[in-house]
């Protein structure tokens, strides 16, 4: 079995001013070499999890409850300056959109420098280790890469350039929020591909935050399914996918099609809109859409019950059929 | 018979430095009343620029399209407001496609008002019916756009769209920016208005899985043309074009797990500047099967099973 | 994004919760109703009335602001000033706006050569400082308060061009406008119920800035000499006359000066709460 790299335990997110709570009771782990992924729709809180790990909230958005561990230390209670050593350099982290998550003004050469600068030494590799890491991703014309602009690149070659940064020092964890959500399908895969394969070269861990269900079926080994801020399901991605047992899950994979997909038959729908996190009360989050629910689903709130390879949090889960 | 489109061609021109930009390099496309036409591609396809052009918000360059045998142009303005009204354009972002200080009610009742379609009497009773249709209760009349959640202003820009009573609906991305718990709920209602109405739908969607899910004919594109052309079972069963092969396996599927080979076959290179053209086939730079022929010889659309069009010789030997 | 508009009602609830406006209001209030005063004649004295007995007298129960040194009323000739500065400053101001934002609604929703052509004609206009221009301007119009008018509602409309272009420019690429085109609405109609209502709020608070801008304008102008002509009061020229007065008589300088200042304060402030009242975005909350 091995070692667990991050341990989140009952966390619960809240906003500070006129308190909402955004998540709650959020537990998981990730182990050493292992990816997991998060799932979730808007208001699932699936970003605020990854933000909240590198202390990256928000301003008027805080921490209120359970405990971040990286490596046994809790997260939530080292200084500043230690979670800055952290950052980048153990645990990093690729966004969704590279336009913004780049410097416009900086040549990316310089911006690849920085991240170095930021946690080492400068020394005569320097410069050698910027141009290794942009042929690791596949930026062709390094030394012309090194002297432009992020604007100057397409929208996948950026996407190149901020996994360039993110493992540049061979972090042992990735977070990535979204980032080939914006991107065309193609250009999704060649990244996918690339981040697959930097990830087994490292032995690294990743956190892959998405929407699509399409992305992490081949990518992750387990994954977390969040619903209004609680964790609905979760498990290895064969489990899951095979025996979806929340109705959540349930309903989003029959919603779903796909180009296997045998014949056109009609998606079944889940009625209703995702819940705000803060609205849901004593009751289980996804009741009012839920099509078992029963008065105790809006009464108690369901408990994560299983084990590593499979758990839900439900009154009348679905039977398995494999 | 009803929607003809003969080789359009669109070209922007960037005013500040001259560029020209290449949306669209000849499209021609027919299409039955009743039936469902989805368009797949990706950025720079020119599947946006088709929409803008065939409900004639647009005119094209070149070439012409034709609804039955009217033709569609960004003409006298007036005399194009009855044909205007039979072409209704959905377009994909909730937010902006309702005007936001307009009460969704009266954003539909003034497509009633504008073309006399009812007496002053029956708009309420119209404004209410449609709601009804798009499966939206009539308290939300007077509610403004912000009020409603992303798939309920879709929702009423469908009843808006109907409203004027069209024969043909271009869907541009109508679910895309949805939720995805909420899709299938709008799909589905797309698909029951079909039905229910006769409705001719042109469905644009870089999706190719929803595509296939609303389309009898799918046109797959590439840098303003078309390289593919087929039913929705021919196209996804025997995708023949490099191009529609390469989208295919790069379509995240939900459905086959644990296989990090689907990440293998990888489409490489990007889609090549619309304002700077490559010669020959667009799509040779990228191709796994061009051949020295690629780069100068420019494809035509060539039927190589009934109904089932491919642009590339090579396939087609 | 969704905004959430305040529609009149709001926007007033909101005004009042700025109090930078309503002391802007209530200054601006006084002041109209000084100028209305001296509009309906209801002054202690004419303000042309020279008392050759009671030159440069200082502030007392006959003469509240004191007289100068033609024997006049101060208290008369700065309330007569006042509605002069305030008569001129809202024609020029209406003319300004009323071009202004025609013209920017027009250039922004025609585009192309029209657009470039009326964005260039108020950068020319722009480029020259506001006083040195309008005295261009009026040195060869002429004196009379219409002329005056006339050269400050020139350079003040590229102003209103410009805050009614950004808006339009910004709206006609919304998709509900290119619905509103593909429902076969005329262009009339989209312009004034689907463009137009997102211009109001930013023209509103320009006017009320634009007027204070006026008002020292004009308050400049005659200061100069240029504008209102003797023995006519006007508040510049007041104070151009006080110069040489004020080390033995500081009531003639006071009393216009103040009237300026809290003219041009009061519509500032007027403009700042109309901005917090219907600008969502520079709300401090």
């Amino acid at each position: 079995m091995s070692t667990s790299l991050l341990s989140v335990e009952n966390l619960a997110i809240s906003t500070i001013q006129d308190p909402r709570i955004l998540i709650n009771d959020v537990t998981f782990e990730i182990h050493e070499g292992e990816a997991v992924g998060v799932v979730g729709e808007s208001g699932s809180g699936k970003t605020l999890t990854a933000l909240s790990i590198l202390g990256l909230l928000p301003r008027g958005v805080a921490v209120t409850e359970g405990s971040i561990k990286y490596d046994g230390i809790d997260l939530n209670s080292i200084s500043p300056e230690e979670i800055r050593k952290i950052r980048g350099s153990d645990i990093s982290m690729v966004y969704q959109d590279p336009m913004t998550a780049l410097n416009p003004v900086m040549k990316l050469g310089k911006q690849l420098r920085e991240v170095i600068e930021s946690h080492e030494k400068v020394d005569s590799n320097t410069d050698q280790r910027v141009r290794d890491a942009l042929m690791e991703v596949g930026i062709p014309d390094v030394a012309r890469a090194m002297e432009s602009y992020p604007h100057e690149f397409s929208g996948g070659m950026r996407q190149r350039v901020m996994i360039a940064m993110a493992l540049i020092l061979s972090p042992k964890l990735l977070i990535a929020d979204e980032p080939t959500t914006a991107l065309d399908v193609t250009i999704q895969q060649q990244i996918l591909a690339l981040v697959a394969e930097e990830r087994r070269k490292r032995n690294m861990s990743m956190l892959w935050i998405t929407h699509d269900l399409g992305v992490v079926a081949n990518l992750v080994d387990r994954l977390i399914v969040m619903y209004a801020g609680r964790i609905v399901e979760a498990g290895t991605v064969k489990e899951i996918f095979a025996n979806p047992q929340h109705p959540y899950t349930y309903g989003l994979l029959s919603s779903l099609p796909t180009t296997a997909d045998k014949d056109r038959k009609r998606l079944t729908s889940i009625a209703g809109v995702p819940q705000k996190p803060w609205l849901v009360g004593q009751s289980c989050s996804f009741a009012p859409r839920c099509f078992k629910a029963t008065p105790e689903c809006s009464n108690t709130i369901p408990q994560l019950v299983g084990t590593l390879e499979k758990s839900v949090s439900c009154f009348h889960p679905i039977e398995a059929t494999k | 018979m009803s929607l003809n489109i003969e080789n359009v061609e669109k070209q922007y021109k960037i005013l500040a430095t001259g560029t020209l930009i290449n949306a669209l390099n000849g499209v021609t496309i027919s299409l039955e009343n009743g039936q469902t036409l989805g368009i797949v591609g990706e950025s720079g396809c020119g599947k946006s620029t088709l929409a803008r052009v065939i409900s004639g918000l647009e005119k094209p360059t070149v070439g012409k399209i034709t609804w039955e045998g009217g033709e569609i142009a960004d003409k006298a303005k007036n005399h194009l407001r009855p044909l205007r009204s039979r072409v209704q354009l959905v377009f994909q972002d909730p937010y902006s496609s309702l005007d936001p200080r307009q009460q969704i009610g009266a954003a539909i009742s003034e497509v009633l008002t504008v073309h006399k379609l009812v007496s002053k009497n029956s708009v309420q009773t119209r404004v209410e019916e449609l709601l009804s249709i798009v499966g939206l209760t009539s308290d939300l009349k007077n509610r403004y756009p912000h009020q409603l959640s992303g798939g309920q202003r879709q929702r009423v820009s469908i009843a808006r769209a109907l409203a004027s009573e069209p024969d043909l609906l271009i869907l541009d991305e109508p679910v895309s920016a949805l939720d995805v718990s909420v899709r299938a709920e709008v799909m589905n209602l797309l698909i029951d208005l079909r039905a229910k109405y006769g409705l001719t739908y042109i469905f644009i969607s870089h999706d190719l899985a929803m595509v296939r899910y609303v389309s009898d004919v799918i046109a797959v594109m590439y840098l303003g043309k078309i390289v593919e052309f087929g039913s929705w079972d021919q196209i996804i069963e025997r995708p023949l074009h490099p191009y529609t092969r390469a989208l295919i396996a790069a379509m995240p599927d939900h459905s086959i797990i644990g296989n990090p080979e689907t990440l293998s076959k990888t489409l490489q290179g990007e889609v090549p500047d619309p304002a700077n053209l490559p010669t020959g086939c667009a799509f040779h730079a990228r191709c796994p099967i061009a051949v020295s022929e690629c780069s100068t010889r420019v494809p035509h659309l060539l039927e190589i099973s009934p109904k089932h069009y491919v642009a590339c010789p090579e396939v087609s030997k | 994004m969704a905004r959430k508009e305040a529609r009149t009602k709001g926007g007033l609830h909101y005004y009042l919760q700025s109090t930078s406006g309503i002391i802007g209001a209530i200054l601006v209030f006084v002041m109209v109703i000084g100028a209305l005063c001296s509009a309906f004649g209801w002054l202690p004295h004419d303000p042309l009335n020279q008392n050759v007995n009671d030159i440069l007298k200082g502030p007392s129960g006959k003469f509240w602001f004191g007289t100068d040194q033609f024997g006049r009323d101060i208290f008369s000739r700065t309330l007569d000033g006042l509605r002069r500065s305030l008569t001129v400053s809202v024609v020029a101001v209406s003319i300004a706006a009323f071009v202004g934002v025609t013209l920017g609604i027009l250039g922004g929703y025609l585009g192309r050569w029209f657009d470039m052509l009326i964005t260039r004609l108020s950068d020319v206009i722009f480029a020259f400082p506001a006083i040195l221009l309008a005295l261009a301007i009026v040195s060869s119009l002429g004196n009379s308060w219409v002329d005056t008018a006339l050269s400050i509602a020139i350079v003040y409309t590229p102003i209103f061009i410009r805050v009614a272009r950004g808006p339009v420019l910004a709206v006609k690429e919304m998709d509900y406008i290119k619905v509103s085109r593909i429902l076969g609405y005329s262009s009339p109609r989209i312009l004034i119920k689907h463009i137009l209502p997102n211009v109001t709020a930013p023209i509103v608070v320009q006017t009320a800035l634009s007027l204070s801008w006026a008002i020292l304008t004009e308050s400049g102008l005659s200061f100069l000499g240029l504008g209102t002509q003797p023995p006519d009061a006007s508040l510049g020229l007041m104070v151009s006359d006080a110069q040489s007065l004020a080390a033995f008589a500081w009531w003639t300088l006071l009393f216009p000066s103040l009237f300026i200042t809290i003219v041009v304060v009061g519509l500032n402030l007027v403009g700042d709460g109309l901005r917090d009242a219907w600008d969502p975005a520079r709300r401090s909350s």
